[in-house]
């Protein structure tokens, strides 16, 4: 049995109670205004070079009932936008001063609509999301970004300069490095971390401040070093599919005799990914890193890429199968389904594809789901 | 899987024929009814004969420039409009199309326009294509044109552009796309684009804009002469003939009928009680809901939102800025199209709605929440809302699919109904419109 992490149950301290937690309550109480964002395509450290405090608007680890958010968007509908509608409805994101958003789904651009209209914060902007992976996408979404970094300096009535940015990007960078480093120890046989661990670490990085959050990767990541901690499953898992906030569901795999070693959401390996250019002027080189240095995702239309990326994957961290866990109604895992289990097939790789709702704790069947496909995996081997 | 109640391009051809003639003897129908089904019929011909005729067969999602392809040669094949005419010819094909694409894996939730096409292609009873052209919309289900493409090995190729609109960057990106469609369609058909026939394709494609804009005018009379067999007159001129000598024709006729209905006094029925604006889709999935709703409580469908242009307030069409630059106007003409409205935030579709609730004296609403259509699902509430607050028009919502009848059943539509009318009826805003009249 290894011993809790310290530096993770201080990241789990400071974002606690979600969503207005410990950090937004200090950073509010400073005086700090707090930026909502939901989508992997608006930039964080523009609204960090801002002096303001970016906040990714998600549920967490406890199931929301969504009858009333319900009444607002229809139940044929993704539930993490169900989710945090209701948790606005109740009151959990009243510390917000602005929100921002891209074009990138239908449903996070309704999200948005909901807010603007019901519930009209002081600040609020919606960027262009590319859907191809190009020079013109990039250039597209430069100019996009220049427009809102104007807008956003209008509602500051004071503009921040790109050195400011430049210095961002670095605290960003910074950040993205040390969650590559744990990315990079989990390839080991038996990786430090779990799963879930992992997932919560990837959590803390988008609520609170990046600064304190990279203080405290770094001490992580010494932890780890001198404790030499172990997991010891007997299978490696790797999940895709739809970004999913809730640890426990993760666990809940994890409680099985099999350990996620990697994932392929926004939410996780995406944001530990690549380096903003530091030679590059600043605006076009965060232009330049969210259209092309990334992983490509399932909201580009092209997703030959991340079929690919999902086979890398699955080599690098030596994957005995995947799960592929996708939110219901999400379109854009919808088109993807049928190729990611093709793919899956040519190389041999065992999958489970299970449909759920956000938010919600992995029930009886779907560890029955998940028990029997560990057999199928033991059995294989 | 069986796929005897799927219908080919063979088995829609045939069908609406005999129903064209059919409408020739059929009384109390607009005039314009057999061109309106000859529309529809002639729609499906020129892609059913394309490759005979040396053309190329383009498969494409909403949004698309179709000048362009008209100026090339290239027959488009609508993916929507094909499972709303799969609906006219027959009912149950849909159903069985989307039990085949399920079978391939795809989820039930995306939308049916989309699941009934992977059913076809699957089937091989899609339209023969030999390429797949999507835009960014407001829905993210053209994905599947690159995925059904790579499925089945044919090119396709994707315009993007920016969420905000007439910003010069926006414009000039959107404008730049349509440049690199051109390379593409150029690279699949091996011909150059000839300008001068653009331009001339454009400027009927403007007139085309002029008389939809002239028609809803008329239809915004009341008592309101436009009947529900030709509601989607001008939807499927725009959609399916722009920038085409024909789509002139066939609404120059729908507009002299309707002139002349509306000099007569002639009203869609003699007992006009309620005026309906359908503020999402028209329920494609029953092609005779209009009818009946006319019939039992005097509804008459007068607006919907798929057919709205952004217009001024002169509701004067507006997109020919410069006629030397048809790709600019082109960009111009999509930002204003029907369709494209949706392509914004809920308040601003709601805005545009609420104006033309105004202009066509709406009473009602029919909101139809698609199953497959997250933009709808997220944004109904606050049309419901604004269209109340600005407008005080009150709204049913209808949890539907838009091509699949046995997703909800008349008597159950007509239980909602039943008591929605007396609401509106009974409301004193209704009564103080009525009164006003």
């Amino acid at each position: 049995m290894n011993a809790p992490l310290k530096a993770l149950n201080e990241m789990q301290r400071l974002t606690s109670p979600f969503p207005e937690s410990v950090a937004v309550k200090e950073w509010k109480a400073s005086g700090g205004q707090v930026i909502g964002w939901f989508n992997p395509y608006v930039p964080e450290e523009i609204i960090h070079a801002a002096g303001m405090l970016p906040f990714e608007v998600t549920g967490d680890n406890e199931p929301v009932q969504m009858q009333a958010a319900e009444a607002y968007i229809y139940s044929n509908s993704c539930s993490k936008i169900r989710t945090c509608w209701q948790l606005q409805l109740d009151g959990k994101y009243g510390f917000l001063d602005g929100l921002v958003s891209s074009s990138m789904c239908d449903q996070d651009k309704r999200l948005y609509s909901l807010f603007e209209y019901y519930n009209k914060l002081p600040y609020m902007d919606m960027v262009y999301a590319p859907r191809k992976r190009d020079e013109e996408a990039v250039q597209l979404y430069l100019s996009d970004l220049q427009d809102f970094r104007d807008r956003f300096s209008l509602y500051q009535w004071h503009r921040f300069s790109d050195a400011k940015i430049a210095k961002s990007i670095e605290v960003y960078n910074r950040g993205r490095e040390l969650m590559h480093e744990l990315y990079e120890l989990r390839k080991r046989d038996r990786p430090p971390v779990t799963g879930a661990e992992a997932l919560e670490v990837s959590k803390a990085a988008v609520r609170m401040p990046r600064e304190r959050f990279n203080e405290l990767m770094e001490q992580l990541l010494a932890e780890i070093q001198s404790t030499g901690r172990e997991i010891k499953k007997a299978k490696r898992l790797l999940v895709i599919g739809s970004d999913l906030h809730n640890a426990n569901q993760m666990a809940a795999l994890e409680s099985l005799d099999a350990v996620v070693v990697v994932d392929e959401m926004d939410i996780g390996i995406r944001r530990a990914w690549g380096q903003v250019d530091t030679q590059l002027p600043p605006m076009e080189a965060l232009a330049r890193y969210y259209v092309l240095g990334r992983p490509v995702d399932k909201h580009n239309w092209v997703s030959d890429g991340r079929l690919e990326f999902i086979g890398e994957l699955v080599e690098q961290y030596k994957v005995d199968g995947v799960v592929s866990q996708d939110v219901r109604f999400c379109t854009y895992n919808g088109w993807d389904k049928f190729d990611v289990k093709k793919q899956m097939q040519e190389r041999g790789i065992p999958l489970l594809q299970i449909d759920l709702e956000y938010g919600h704790p992995a029930g009886a069947q779907m560890k029955i789901r998940v028990e029997a496909f560990l057999e199928m995996l033991q059995s294989a081997a | 899987m069986s796929s005897d109640k799927m219908l080919s391009v063979e088995d829609i051809r045939g069908t609406l024929k005999k129903m064209k003639e059919g409408v020739k003897k059929q009384p109390g129908l607009m005039k314009s009814t057999y061109r309106y089904l000859d529309a529809v019929s002639g729609y499906v011909e020129r892609i059913a004969t394309a490759h005979d005729e040396g053309k190329w067969v383009a498969t494409h999602g909403t949004q698309q420039p179709l000048e362009i392809l008209e100026a090339m040669d290239v027959r488009g094949v609508f993916n929507e409009f094909w499972g709303v005419v799969s609906d006219i010819a027959r009912l149950e094909s849909v159903p069985e199309a989307m039990s085949v694409s399920a079978s391939l894996g795809t989820p039930g939730e995306v939308c049916s326009f989309f699941r009934n096409m992977d059913g076809l292609m699957h089937a091989g009873k899609w339209p023969k294509s030999d390429m797949f052209l999507y835009a960014a919309s407001c829905c993210d289900n053209v994905k599947s044109f690159h995925t059904l493409g790579r499925r089945y090995g044919i090119p396709s190729f994707g315009l993007d552009r920016s969420f905000t609109p007439y910003t010069t960057h926006a414009m000039e990106f959107w404008k730049n796309e349509y440049k690199r469609l051109i390379a593409f369609l150029e690279e699949q058909t091996g011909k150059k684009m000839d300008y001068d026939r653009l331009k001339e394709v454009v400027a009927k494609s403007y007139r085309l804009t002029e008389l939809h804009l002239e028609i809803d005018k008329l239809v915004a009379n009341v008592p309101c002469p436009l009947s529900p067999e030709c509601f989607s007159a001008t939807l499927v001129a725009i959609r399916c003939w722009p920038g085409t000598q024909y789509g002139i024709d066939f609404l120059t006729e729908v507009r002299d009928e309707l002139k002349e209905r509306v000099d007569k006094g002639i009203g869609a029925t003699k007992n006009e009680r309620f005026r309906v604006l359908w503020s999402s889709f028209t329920p494609f999935f029953d092609p005779t809901l209009m009818g009946f709703m006319q019939e039992k409580y005097g509804a008459v469908s007068v607006a919907d939102m798929l057919s709205t242009w952004r217009v001024d307030e002169n509701v004067e069409a507006n997109w020919m800025l410069d006629p030397d630059d048809p790709l600019g106007n082109l960009a111009y003409r999509t930002v204003l199209a029907p369709g494209n409205c949706q392509y914004s935030t809920g308040v601003d579709v709601a805005t545009v709605l609420a104006d033309k609730s105004r202009r066509f004296k709406v009473d009602a609403a029919i909101f139809q929440n698609n199953w497959g259509c997250k933009t709808g699902a997220g944004y109904g509430p606050v049309i419901k809302d604004e269209l109340m607050r600005q407008a005080k028009v009150p709204t049913l919502t209808l949890h539907t699919d838009i091509l699949d009848h046995t997703f909800i059943s008349r008597a159950d539509i007509e239980s909602q109904m039943d008591s929605f009318f007396e609401m509106v009826e009974s409301s004193e805003a209704y009564q103080e419109r009525r009164e006003v009249a």
